[in-house]
């Protein structure tokens, strides 16, 4: 019997500067960016630099679906060959509107609850951006405070605004340690829901 | 056997009963987890490596070879980067194909018998050999 890994839970932004190490215990690059997908409100992937104090980017960068795993210290790849051209990744014009920060959430009932300050990723068997850290609004009555709000597992995306179901409001934390609990009972409450 | 034991041990010709060399170091293969082979120190020739299936016993006492032809130089890109160190297991960072870092490695157990590792040792952790799944120049990868 395994014991099941506890949710590990970081913010996208917690990324950058993580080495990116293969299965075989090299050290290919260090996270430089986080690139945000524009439907749907998710990672894209990561741009790339080199190792080291002086380090330059680099042309090649690592898709989402490259990741074989997330965690504090590191981001794990099963080899090299995962990298893809950073122009593959995000189209110059495309990356610099594609990013979710600053956006507006609103529930699909109407409510902003803040703007995207974060995105909160989990890495467990299976990689999955989980919620936002928002700076939230008065809707919230924590107005002006950095709040984490669950996502349902997918996100209806317009230009500027990410549409969540309006139950997140009952599952919103104020620290990234709870947060993991209120995901998982804000998702299993959606499921009854829809059943 | 413990590597931190084993260290420093005697390799000894038994053909002619004398001291070749002495044990330096491991290089541990993933896949199943491994001594690959010895690094030596105190030799007379060229050569600095053992591969495991040279060795005649891994004694207590001395680690037996039957001749001195079979310490030898690098034959691989893979073999020259052991010798450089740069595959040291020894004070290597321990990550979970997750990313969690657990530590850096501070002895290994391994059987004499057959060269596998059984236990990689980290100053909080004591993890079984066949959760490692690869050693490269930056970190010891172990299966979540």
């Amino acid at each position: 019997m395994t014991t099941p890994t506890p949710m590990l839970l970081l913010r996208a932004s917690e990324v950058t500067g993580r080495p990116v190490v293969t299965l075989s215990g090299e050290l290919v690059a260090e996270i430089k960016d986080v690139v945000f997908e524009r439907s749907g409100g998710r990672i894209a992937g990561f741009t790339l630099r080199n190792p080291g104090l002086f380090s330059r980017s680099r042309k090649d960068s690592l898709p989402w679906v490259g990741v074989h795993g997330i965690g504090r210290d590191a981001v794990m790849v099963a080899d090299e060959t995962v990298l893809i051209a950073a122009n593959e990744l995000a189209p110059r014009k495309q990356s610099r509107d594609a990013d979710v920060l600053q956006d507006r959430v609103l529930t699909d009932n109407g409510r902003d609850l803040g703007r995207v300050v974060d995105v909160v990723l989990h890495s467990g068997t299976s990689l999955d951006v989980v919620g936002y850290e928002i700076e939230a609004s008065e809707a919230l009555g924590t107005a002006g405070r950095h709040v984490f709000i669950p996502l349902p597992d997918t996100v209806a995306v317009s230009g500027e605004n990410l549409i969540v179901p309006a139950a997140a409001t009952e599952f919103v934390s104020e620290d990234l340690a709870g947060f993991g609990a209120a995901v998982g009972a804000f998702r299993a409450r959606l499921r009854e829901g829809a059943s | 056997m413990l590597f931190s034991q084993a260290r420093k041990r005697d390799v000894v010709n038994t053909a002619t009963a004398t001291r070749v060399a002495r044990v330096d170091g491991f290089v541990v293969l993933p896949g199943p987890a491994r001594v690959a082979l010895l690094r030596l120190g105190k030799v007379s020739g060229a050569g600095t490596l053992l591969a495991w299936e040279d060795v005649r016993g891994f004694g207590p006492d001395a680690v037996t070879v039957a001749t001195d032809a079979v310490i030898r130089p690098p034959r691989d890109g893979l073999e020259q980067r052991a010798e450089d160190n740069d595959l040291e297991i020894l004070g290597k960072r321990v990550l979970t194909e997750r990313g969690m870092e657990l530590g850096s490695i501070t002895d290994v157990d391994f059987d004499p018998e057959t060269g596998a590792v059984t236990t990689l040792i980290t100053k909080t952790e004591t993890l079984a050999g066949q959760r490692m799944i690869g050693l490269g120049g930056y970190a010891v990868v172990v299966s979540d």
